[in-house]
């Protein structure tokens, strides 16, 4: 049995629904991301899964409780979000926007105790940016401020972190250091990874589990090799892909595609 | 996690405008209609002066200063409490439409219930203060969608809407009016320091007693809630609750303002800005200094407005100043 998982969820107001009756499991301690064309509802999924919008019906379950009934605060200590693309008031330090993910162990005025300077250094070491802890966050450039907000979420000291493209908008390489990143605190701190990813080569190289929706259901879910499949990605994107193999990590990755013509 | 240079500076100005707002007592003490020099001042506090002399003082210029500084302080912290949540920098205690319910339920009363002046005066701030109450619950409701729960932008929308609806109701109140009673009004809403009597300062200290402390303890989370909303809620922010009370806070803190003071815009405006430019966006850092430069701009407005040109209400005085100032935001922006 899974700690999260969904049961007929319908989100969406009224006749207009954007998931539809959908049911997920998201694997433990695996490295899960979502795909799937604009408007699929795969940003919305992940607002649900993290209780930020309240589903139409059904329910998102999490250690056996269903996460809308639960404390809040209780639930932030076992996840964490990552929106697209947060923002933090000028000036704000990155010790101190990484201070607010101790919020939910705090009680009172929010002083922080020595557990939370501890905890604080340590999400700052894991992430590489404790050479930046009085810098103002705004000074950053884009990967140094995404790694600043993984640290934030790491100091909810969460077990699941939910990720909203936390590729876009960064070049190449700081894509990538984002990605090893996570990869990193999944293998060596076992920490549950869920994230929506624009970029199916990236999902089919860092993803354990792909969910691949579309028009707000579930088209194929499962392992690289069986959602990177010329198939699937007819259905879900409506392109003509030539799929073969990375000669580096031997994951099936997209060569190149055609948008399928006719119909 | 705050660094210490930062906390330093933070006190240093706070002494700085304390000695501001003492020098601007002094000055107010001594200046007015009637004659009391400044090297009388010190005999007369300490009860050395003559009746008349101590009249003055204590029963006219001492309550209004005092009364001016409150109302500036609750001014400026319900404005930075409405920054806040809204994560607007341009919201006022105006936008909740409190200024223009608390003008209309006055308006009202005055035309309307025919009582004598001297408990007249005293029940002022009671109708203010509940009239513009009312005000801020009716948009309040209005603004609250079953699903979404309170979205700030649509609070300030609305509020901006019943401030413009009530202005325009009490044009139409005031045109059927009588013209000494329309004088009165008009004073009332150019934010004439009206109550200036000892009691008056019950209608407000409380308030403070009890709010800036617990804003001070909501400081924190205040800060989150200034981050996004996604943000807030996922490191366990209850925003929904939160808010709710913060606005709350907002509306009794601008409500006992206005309830003495008439309607005073600007501070509430001004005093988190000017703030936040000297210390930055910290709240538990910048709210105290805003407290103070709310309480000192609008003594300091009231103090040159009744010292010239026969009395000009000190809402004037701080539009005066507050207006280019606002003007010059939107162009900064």
């Amino acid at each position: 049995m899974v700690r999260l998982y969904t049961k007929d969820l319908n989100i969406g107001y009224h006749e207009h629904l954007i998931v539809k009756n959908l049911n997920i499991e998201i694997p433990d301690q695996k490295i899960t991301a979502i795909i799937g064309p604009n408007g699929c509802g795969k940003s919305t999924l992940l607002k649900t899964l993290t209780r930020i919008i309240t589903p139409q019906s059904g329910t998102v379950v999490l250690d056996g409780k269903q996460i809308f009934n639960e404390n809040t605060k209780v639930l932030a200590r076992k996840m964490a979000i990552l929106p697209q693309t947060p923002e933090s008031p000028g000036g704000l330090t990155v010790g101190e926007l990484v201070s607010y993910g101790r919020f939910p162990y705090q009680k009172g005025f929010g002083h922080l105790t020595k557990k939370d300077y501890e905890v604080i250094d340590w999400a700052l070491e894991v992430t590489g940016t404790i050479q930046f802890k009085y810098r103002p966050v705004d000074s950053l450039s884009g990967g140094q401020r995404q790694r600043v907000w993984i640290a934030m979420a790491l100091a909810q000291e969460m077990d699941i972190i939910f990720l909203d493209e936390p590729t876009t908008y960064l070049d190449m390489a700081h894509q990538l250091e984002v990605l090893e990143l996570l990869q990193k605190l999944n293998v060596e701190q076992g920490r549950t990874i869920v994230m929506v990813l624009h970029d199916l080569n990236q999902a089919a190289r860092f993803a354990d589990y792909i969910i691949a929706l579309k028009d707000g259901k579930i088209v194929k879910a499962g392992n690289g090799e069986e959602v990177m499949t010329r198939d699937v990605l007819k259905q879900v994107f409506h392109i003509d892909a030539e799929i073969g193999r990375d000669p580096r990590t031997n994951k099936p990755i997209c060569l190149t595609y055609h948008l399928v013509k006719g119909e | 996690m705050i660094q210490s240079a930062l906390i330093k500076k933070q006190r240093r100005i706070l002494v700085i405008l304390l000695v501001l707002i003492m020098a601007t007592m002094v000055m107010g003490m001594g200046t007015g209609y009637s004659s009391l020099s400044y090297d009388r001042l010190i005999p007369v506090l300490f009860g050395h002066g003559t009746f008349k002399e101590e009249f003055v003082l204590f029963s006219i210029r001492l309550p209004r200063i005092v009364i001016t500084l409150l109302a500036g302080m609750a001014l400026a912290l319900s404005g930075a409490i409405l920054q806040g949540i809204t994560r607007n920098d341009l919201a006022d205690p105006g936008i909740l439409g409190i200024n223009s319910g608390a003008g209309v339920g006055v308006a009202v009363f005055f035309l309307f219930f025919p009582v004598q002046s001297d408990s007249f005066a005293y029940l002022i701030p009671l109708i203010a203060f509940i009239s513009a109450l009312f005000t801020a619950c009716f948009i309040y409701l209005l603004s609250y969608n079953r699903n979404a729960g309170l979205q700030p932008v649509r609070l300030v929308l609305l509020g901006v809407g019943c401030s413009m609806a009530l202005s325009g109701a009490m044009i139409v109140l005031i045109s059927s009016a009588e013209r000494t009673k329309v004088d009165f009004i008009a004073k009332w809403l150019a934010g004439n320091i009206w109550g200036d009597d000892w009691p008056f300062i019950l209608a407000i200290l409380p308030w403070l007693i009890v709010l800036i402390p617990f804003t001070l303890y909501k400081a924190n989370r205040l800060n989150i809630l200034e981050l996004s909303e996604p943000v807030a809620i996922g490191v366990g922010l209850e925003i929904q609750k939160e808010r709710i009370l913060l606005i709350i806070t907002a509306v009794a803190l601008a409500a006992s303002s206005v309830s003495v003071t008439g309607g005073i815009s600007f501070i509430g405006l001004m005093a988190p800005h000017i703030a936040k430019a000297l210390i930055g966006p910290r709240n538990q850092l910048f709210i105290p200094i805003a407290i103070l430069i709310g309480g000192w701009l609008l003594l300091f407005a009231d103090t040159i407005g009744r010292n010239i040109a026969g009395g000009i209400p000190a809402g004037i005085m701080v539009s005066l100043i507050g207006a280019p100032y606002f003007i010059y935001l939107l162009l900064r922006k």
